[in-house]
């Protein structure tokens, strides 16, 4: 179940590489802010259809969950809107690189203080030789 | 201009990183389709009113764009679905370090074959040495991880 995890991890960041990649391109047909609207409307619509037929969890406890829980929509939008933008000024090369580095300081900050409910592991020697390799594997491609 | 793009950008990756963790708590309690629909819907109240006020787009012109540019939802979907099941297994930054090397190495396909209407940036060996210390770092991660597990449930076997 763990390697499963890693691997739709991989996955998803494929996704993400996509889904700028053409977004960049609808943005300017439709325009910025309208691009990332389409994406959260239809996703809505799609979503909706899954939850009917596979939906297993509770949506109710939305209205009982801290409202600090509530807000990851709202960040997905700065997300979007910011490649959207971005991606046609500096290029998905660059666009790419800044949104790694502040996923890479932030999720350090979050995990090691277990802010925002996450699991709280400490950094270890391990973790920095990980973004060290990291940041050796961003200069190498750009 | 420039400056201004890439510091943007890097919010929208601070905000990423902040999505997931935000998403990973929230999902234990309300499922993993749940949790991804709520995500969609506040988007698009959210973005629904900032067009009100701030779209100067054309949002009808979707009916005229090639179908392969509004297939890209599919991964927006996928993307936050697939979060919200990885980050309570394995974490935030295991997962992060994970889907930015998938981002990378997808980023760098797209370049050589300029896919997209893309940049043509073909694949070189610094490129592929790049490839090497990314799955370097997600093998650092794994191990970091599994070390960071076992100390916590020593901490627990042995409350002092």
């Amino acid at each position: 179940m763990r390697y499963l995890a890693y691997l739709l991890a991989v996955l998803a960041g494929a996704a993400l590489s996509f889904e700028g990649a053409i977004y960049a391109e609808l943005g300017n047909t439709i325009g910025k802010l309208e691009t990332s609207f389409y994406n959260f409307f239809v996703g809505s619509i799609i979503l909706t259809l899954l939850w009917i037929f596979f939906g297993k969890g509770r949506l109710s406890y939305t209205l009982e969950a801290p409202k600090w829980t509530l807000l990851g929509g709202m960040l997905g939008v700065v997300y979007l809107t910011s490649i959207v933008v971005s991606v046609p000024f500096v290029g998905v090369g660059l666009s790419m690189v800044s949104v790694i580095i502040g996923q890479l300081i932030m999720s350090m900050i979050i995990e090691h203080y277990g802010w925002l409910g996450s699991i709280g592991a400490k950094i270890n020697k391990e973790k920095v030789f990980a973004v060290i390799s990291m940041i050796i594997a961003l200069i190498l491609v750009y | 201009m420039g400056i201004l793009m890439i510091l943007f950008t890097l919010i929208g990756g601070l905000t990423l990183s902040t999505q997931s963790a935000i998403n990973g708590t929230f999902s234990r309690k309300a499922g993993t389709i749940e949790t991804t629909l709520l995500t969609f819907l506040t988007g698009t109240m959210f973005l629904a009113i900032l067009i009100l006020f701030w779209g100067q787009g054309n949002l009808s012109a979707i009916v005229e764009v090639p179908n392969w540019q509004l297939s890209a939802v599919f991964l927006g979907v996928l993307f936050v679905l697939f979060i919200v099941i990885a980050v309570p297994k394995i974490g935030v930054i295991a997962t992060n370090i994970t889907v930015i090397t998938g981002q990378l190495a997808i980023g760098m396909i797209i370049d050589h074959f300029g896919w997209f209407n893309s940049l043509v940036i073909p694949l070189d060996t610094s490129r592929l040495f790049a490839m090497v210390f990314m799955a370097l770092a997600i093998y650092f991660i794994y191990k970091g991880n599994v070390r960071s597990n076992k100390e916590a449930k020593q901490f627990v076997e042995s409350p002092s």
